[in-house]
């Protein structure tokens, strides 16, 4: 971030590199279609230039830049007058799986994203900035605004409600290990 | 060992030590239900957390397009420091203050106890500062905007019930329209830069609600130096109405805006 503060066209580059995949997977989520999550990962970046000079040196990015998507993401549903959706989510993890019993794991799969949908949007938020976006507590309680303890609670609760929602139908853990939509595998 | 590292050994399929794993747990209740009935919770997750749709690769085009067209005044000015612009709109208040305020100040103000006057006009500045400060912070927004605007309409409501000099209360309601477009006016400068600092293409709520609060609270203290009028009904419709009005004006004229990308 230095750097392109500095004016290195090559570093926004590499910050697009190393943030466009957790932005869209981020944005994607809640979102009908790629076109809206890639027009609010778009939206970030450019926010991101324009807050450039805000960005204080020894402050970590990450939560920055997420604070700066979330911001946007709630602005999105706000505008638009409607609640997070999971459809696209739905859509990629109805690709199916490799190998034996792929269906089976299509079907897990799908389950464990529709029971997140599922949960509050307070427990859902820091539970996929946690493991989606791979934000540490303190990072995802930065983005959000609130303290470690209150983010590690609401995961908490969001893990007890998951765990409730898939208990009718736990997935196989062995389906799910180290399973990846064919289509991601083969690239 | 932390939360993160359980998240990422559960992300890339790594198995951790046990012993680590059961002193995280031990200081950490809330990974618990990630390892219960053989992790199912956690692989589930990890499961999800590696699934993930290409990105178009020519998504980095439209941005860079994007920043290269940040370019002309306004380009400049929402990209300064935060603490920079606000000192900008500070400025701007103050100035807007000596031209609208104290030089054509009201011809009694002297009879006012001083208190009076520095709690009033304090109170409306304070108030001013921290709306325009919350207004440009980026930080994670919460929902208050709405009921900071209301404070902020409120402070001009309450503002008009302030013993007044007896000559003052029955100066009637007259001039109502004038005060409401003198102090509408002196603000449109401010307003004008308020849209100039701003850094979303297209206007939030929370934009319209905090700039709008600013400028009623800028005009009310231009016109708490300036009328000498005290009558309630004039001090609510000329005065304290400017905020609500700028609110409506601010959501019209940035309705239309588009993304500059």
């Amino acid at each position: 971030m230095a750097a392109y503060i500095a004016g290195d066209k090559a570093a926004f580059r590499e910050l697009f590199q190393r943030y466009t995949p957790l932005l869209q997977r981020a944005m994607a989520r809640d979102l009908r279609s790629t076109e809206e999550a890639n027009d609010l990962v778009q939206q970030t970046f450019l926010h991101l230039h324009r807050s450039r000079l805000d960005f204080e040196p020894g402050r970590k990015l990450k939560p920055w830049v997420f604070t700066i998507a979330l911001n946007l993401k709630r602005e999105f549903f706000r505008r638009s007058k409607r609640r997070h959706e999971t459809s696209l989510e739905d859509d990629r993890i109805a690709e199916p799986f490799e190998g034996p019993r792929g269906q089976e794991r299509s079907d897990a799969a799908r389950e464990t994203a529709r029971a997140l949908s599922q949960l509050p949007a307070e427990h859902r938020e820091v539970i996929e900035l946690h493991w989606f976006a791979g934000l540490s507590f303190p990072e995802v309680a930065e983005a959000v605004g609130s303290t470690v303890a209150a983010v590690k609670v609401r995961a908490h609760r969001g893990y007890v409600a998951l765990r409730a929602r898939l208990g009718a139908e736990v997935p196989d853990p062995e389906d799910l290990r180290d399973g990846k939509p064919s289509a991601e595998r083969s690239q | 060992m932390d939360c993160a590292q359980i998240r990422d050994a559960f992300v890339q399929g790594v198995v951790l030590p046990n012993e680590a794993v059961q002193a995280h747990l031990a200081l950490c209740p809330h990974c618990h239900e990630l390892f219960e009935h053989d992790a199912e919770l956690g692989r589930a997750l990890a499961a999800q957390a590696t699934a993930g749709a290409a990105f178009p690769e020519d998504i980095f085009e439209h941005i860079a397009a994007g920043v290269a067209r940040e370019t002309g005044p306004r380009a400049w000015l929402r990209s300064r420091p935060t603490g920079l612009r606000f000192q900008l709109l500070v400025l701007a208040v103050i100035l807007l203050v000596v031209a609208g305020g104290l030089l054509r100040h009201r011809p009694d103000l002297a009879e006012y106890p001083l208190a009076r006057q520095v709690l009033l006009l304090g109170g409306y500045f304070v108030l001013l500062l921290l709306t325009t400060r919350k207004e440009l912070a980026v930080s994670a927004r919460r929902d208050d905007h709405v009921s900071w605007f209301l404070a902020a309409l409120a402070l001009p409501v309450l503002a008009a019930f302030v013993p007044a000099t007896e000559a003052s209360r029955h100066l009637g309601p007259g001039g109502a329209l004038n005060c409401f477009v003198y102090g509408g006016l002196f603000t449109v400068p401010l307003a004008a830069l308020f849209w100039a600092v701003d850094r979303d293409d297209r206007p939030t709520l929370r934009s319209v609600c905090l700039s709008a609060a600013a400028l009623g609270l800028a005009a009310n203290l231009v016109l708490e130096l300036h009328c000498p009028n005290g009558n309630l009904l004039h001090l609510l419709l000329g005065h304290a109405s400017i905020g609500a009005a700028w609110l409506v004006a601010w959501a019209f004229t940035r309705r239309g805006a588009r993304p500059s990308y």
